[in-house]
């Protein structure tokens, strides 16, 4: 047990929700309380065994850490490969807190099949957790789209009014990115199988491999199409307002706070090494796209009157000043992008849940439904307002860190007018979150009805806190995360350096 | 020359036992419906009893060549018997339950299937033209029987009807096809083909392009794919589940043989462009096609159009890897597509009436063995990681961009982009959608539920660990004299 506990540590915390699942599947359909137990059980038990990869991790270590290697298709080079560096850590705990968090909130609001339900979410988990951890390409592929299964199905049964067709336009606007970079991977396999006499699809060996010219731009396109579909970065994200409006509310959790980083984690992980060219030449749009999706998206999260519809916009904002950062491409906007990524994650995962509080009890998210409801709902309001904090970047919270930091970085850059833009986002976050708030909590109170809404249950509000209590922490420690994500930035900025170096040769 | 054909020796007869086990257990099958009616419920057991027998024999079958040459058994020809026998397998399995259900559990239909397996089966061992044209020939007979098997539906003779007079045009093609072959090279056997100067011989060319249309017409490649929607809707679904599988294969590794054998020094390209053309127009069209269909059965066989057209690509791209991609494509699809056509037959309850897919609404709660199995089918023909369709697009895809086929494989990767509109609809309807029949679906049948099994194991384990599959399919393939370019 103790050497399963230290050799496969990584491989334990991707399959053990995959095992739950599975295990899920022997249940009796009409026991729906031990689904629901057995499910969060499971998620609580992952997450205890990802902790030992925060306290374990070496902050001094370059590379990748925790690496388990097996032949998977040994005829073809393919290999069960996993490791973690700074940004896989931080993506893999958030991974693993924010499903515990989701299911808990679940717990209470879903009745419907919940079997099915529970099983979609750690087969989910396992998707998201081997996306993050693969060093293999083609076992990266097989995770990056069998996360699209479950987010299909819980998307489209336990979604909203709209759910069908938000469902269907999720798995196929990604799925369309996923299918070029398939032929992309396949692509670079061969070329590396051509060049060396052997085959290969792990990362390292591939990372080795440069292309020139037209290759490289159009390999790079078909990876970058595919990671920006999912952040999503600006003209290709009208499928994320539907999918999150429509989503149950610990789909959204999920969707906002893992998946769409995930869009530009693999952005960092492949698209960048190993096309540093063409990622250089491409950076100034990606940094253009970001900054027409922070101003975009923030104006349109101020015209909206639906909530979750609100705060699915301010991902799309948020999320451009990601990419901003890591268009900048500085040692330090690179790592606020990292620290940004779980920042959002938190705090909008927290909204998120707080948005399902509200919906559960009066099932609207108009904001004209509401109104002065902070004296029936204190509790509710406080951790509303806190998440709100967060995610405007009060200092001392989360939010403020990251977003200092990739302004700071992105200043430094040459594109230092990018900065004023993602500034403005910043304030613009400020004047719709606080409407929100305002409309929402403050007002006066408006409404009869939601006289009779009660406060967060016990479980609503342990989830809650404890996306609180790590906002808090991020906010006043950012340097515990910071440490570990430093390292792998500067491993990522030398690799794409000396493969420019290297390149640049006849 | 002719002697080897009228004399046995005793190889011949280990050879081609198992195609006389399989004739056997059919004829056996008919003898005890007429003199014992009442075991007419282990006719089934039988039948898989005799399909086993001939598997057996196959595979313990010494390798080399029988009947002067005409006759092969290789680890190719293992290999694609083990697929056949999959495909019979669960044929027969389905239609257990599917036969109790209309009330038609007659000898005739295992004893046909038996014999049209045994057709599939001499095509794919065959070396000798006029072999595979007898083997098409008798399995198309016997599927002509099986479409009309239910003569009080009238979809089911128009299906009969409409298979014979497509399959019979489809094979004078094909006759007409090895007549000039044979005319050019002066003898039938396959081998005969790669004498020098006959590949760029015209009547050779000629000869090929009208097999290309007579097996297309097999392989319901498009255009030649009109009888399949019509066929599949009327014919009973067990014999489906075979038709849509076993002679599109057979019909591909007799393509692979023939062009290998005409094109030793590599595939011209006027040849190449015209395979590919119907290899995108295959594709395109199945799945455009597909995104309009109602019935559960006809989407399916638009479906089936459309990967053949995958496999199509396989055939312009030639080659070694490119035979062995194809026999991975095709158990990947025997077992989802076999699976999504078992499935089909244990969620309809009325056999005589049309399978609108709206009908399966709400069966996910229903009937959820059945329909997780469907989904699961349906994932693994639109090609979603960790299913067996997957590994099948993965391997062909990557022996079309080995050789430089770019464009080929952008179209198949957006083709497949589009038949996920189709097949996500009906996973869509089975559990997003509210049930509009309020009787539940038939109960499950202990043989159902053993196919649908199978095929749902097959999917994950072939999804999950391909690579032993694939190191035998590379084995079987390096059989074939194939250029690899």
């Amino acid at each position: 047990m103790d050497a399963l506990l230290r050799d496969h540590l990584l491989t334990l915390v991707v399959f053990v929700p995959a095992a739950g699942a599975a295990l899920l599947l022997l249940f009796p359909r009409s026991a729906p309380a031990a689904a629901r137990n057995v499910a969060l059980a499971v998620s609580i038990l992952d997450l205890a065994l990802s902790l030992p990869l925060w306290t374990r991790f070496s902050v001094v270590s370059e590379g990748f850490q925790f690496r388990e290697k097996v032949d998977w298709i040994p005829q073809l080079g393919i290999s069960y490969s996993v490791g973690l560096d700074g940004i896989s850590l931080l993506l893999v705990l958030l991974t693993t807190v924010l499903t515990p968090v989701a299911l808990l909130f679940s717990l209470s609001h879903v009745e419907k099949e919940v079997r099915g339900y529970s099983v979609a979410f750690l087969v989910l988990e396992t998707g998201m957790l081997g996306s993050l951890v693969a060093l293999d390409l083609a076992l990266f592929y097989v995770f990056w789209e069998v996360m699209l299964v479950p987010m299909y199905f819980i998307i489209g049964i336990w979604g909203g009014p709209r759910r069908i067709y938000a469902s269907m336009k999720f798995f196929l606007f990604t799925m369309a990115g996923s299918l070029l970079m398939f032929l992309a991977i396949l692509f670079l396999a061969i070329r590396y199988h051509a060049v060396t006499g052997v085959w290969s699809f792990a990362l390292d060996d591939l990372y080795r491999m440069t292309f020139t010219g037209r290759t490289e731009t159009l390999l790079f396109l078909a990876f970058a199409l595919a990671f920006a579909i999912k952040v999503p970065v600006f003209p290709l994200h009208t499928w994320l307002p539907d999918a999150h409006t429509e989503a149950p509310t610990a789909g959204s959790i999920i969707l906002a706070g893992v998946l769409l980083k995930l869009g530009v984690y693999g952005y960092l992980r492949f698209a960048l090494p190993l096309f540093p060219d063409a990622a250089m030449r491409y950076a100034p749009w990606l940094g253009v796209l970001g900054v027409i999706g922070v101003v975009y998206g923030a104006l349109v999260a101020y015209a909206q009157h639906d909530m979750k519809r609100l705060v699915a916009y301010s991902s799309v904002s948020h999320l451009g000043l990601v990419v901003i950062g890591v268009g900048a491409f500085t040692t330090m906007s690179l790592s606020g992008s990292i620290l940004q990524m779980i920042n959002h994650g938190l705090s909008t995962g927290a909204l998120f849940l707080l948005v399902g509080v509200l919906y559960e009890r009066r099932h609207t998210r108009e904001l004209d439904a509401y109104g002065g409801v902070a004296a029936v709902v204190p509790v509710t309001t406080a951790l509303f307002l806190i998440a709100t904090l967060s995610s405007i970047g009060l200092p001392g919270l989360n939010g403020f860190v990251g977003e200092f930091t990739i302004l700071l970085g992105t200043w430094l850059s040459p594109h230092r007018w990018w900065t004023y833009a993602a500034a403005t986002g910043v304030i613009l976050s400020a004047i719709y979150m606080l409407t929100l708030v305002q409309r929402v909590f403050w007002n006066p109170f408006a409404h009869e009805e939601n006289r009779e809404l009660t406060d967060v249950r016990p479980s609503e509000f342990i989830a809650a806190s404890v996306l609180v209590v790590l906002m808090v922490w991020v906010g006043t420690r950012p340097n515990d995360l910071l440490d570990r994500i430093r390292p792998a930035v500067e491993t990522l900025q030398k690799n794409v350096a000396s493969k420019q170096i290297a390149s640049v040769k006849p | 020359m002719n002697e080897s054909f009228v004399r046995f020796t005793h190889a011949d007869l280990v050879a081609i036992a198992p195609e006389i086990a399989l004739v056997a257990t059919g004829c056996l099958i008919l003898l005890v419906e007429a003199f014992a009616p009442r075991l007419r419920r282990w006719f089934a057991t039988l039948a898989l009893a005799g399909v086993a027998v001939s598997l057996y024999f196959l595979l313990h079958a010494p390798i080399g060549t029988t009947f002067g040459g005409r006759y092969e058994t290789s680890s190719l020809t293992q290999l694609v018997g083990l697929f056949l026998g999959g495909a019979a397998v669960l044929a027969i399995l389905v239609a257990k339950p599917y036969l109790e259900r209309t009330g038609e559990e007659r000898g005739e239909f295992y004893a046909l299937l038996l014999w049209g397996h045994v057709g599939v089966s001499l095509m794919t061992r065959g070396l000798d033209l006029l072999i595979v044209f007898i083997g098409l020939e008798t399995l198309s007979l016997a599927f002509y029987v099986l479409a009309g098997i239910f003569r009080r539906i009238s979809a089911s003779s128009e299906a009969a009807l409409k298979y014979f007079l497509t399959g019979a045009f489809g094979s004078a093609f094909t006759l007409y096809g090895v007549a000039l072959l044979f005319g050019a090279s002066g003898g039938t056997r396959i081998e005969e083909l790669s004498s020098p100067g006959l590949a760029e011989s015209n009547a050779v060319a000629f000869g090929l392009l009208l097999l290309l249309v007579g097996f297309g017409f097999k392989m319901s490649l498009a255009p030649f794919h009109a009888w399949a929607p019509d066929v599949y809707q009327g014919m009973p679904t067990p014999a489906v589940a075979y038709l849509s599988v076993a002679p599109k294969g057979a019909a591909v590794l007799v393509l692979f043989r023939v062009f290998g054998a005409v094109f030793e020094h590599g595939m011209p390209d006027r040849f190449r462009t015209a395979i590919a053309a119907l290899a995108i127009l295959s594709m395109t069209l199945g799945n455009v096609v597909a995104l309009a269909q109602r019935d559960a059965k006809r989407l399916l066989a638009y479906s089936g159009i459309a990967q053949m057209g995958y496999v199509t690509i396989a055939l312009a791209v030639f080659g070694r890897d490119a035979l062995a991609a194809v026999l991975v494509y095709f158990f990947a699809y025997l077992v989802s597509n076999a699976g999504a056509f078992a499935a089909v037959s244990a969620l309809y309850r009325d056999e005589t009436k049309p399978h609108p897919v709206g009908l399966l609404a709400g069966a996910g709660r229903r009937a959820p063995f059945a329909s997780a199995v469907l989904a699961l089918c349906l994932f693994s023909l639109a090609g979603i990681p960790a299913t067996a369709g997957f590994i099948g697009k993965f391997f062909l895809f990557k022996a079309a961009l080995e050789q430089g086929f770019y464009a080929l494989a952008l179209i198949g990767v957006l083709n497949s982009l589009v038949s996920i509109g189709y097949y996500l609809k009906v996973v869509y309807i089975l559990y997003m959608r509210d049930p509009v029949e309020s009787d539940p679906p038939p109960p499950l049948a202990p043989a159902d539920r053993l196919a649908l099994a199978l095929c749902a194991a097959g999917i994950l384990a072939l999804g999950i660990f391909p690579s032993s599959l694939w190191e035998i399919a590379r084995h079987a393939a390096a059989t074939l004299p194939l250029i690899s370019p």
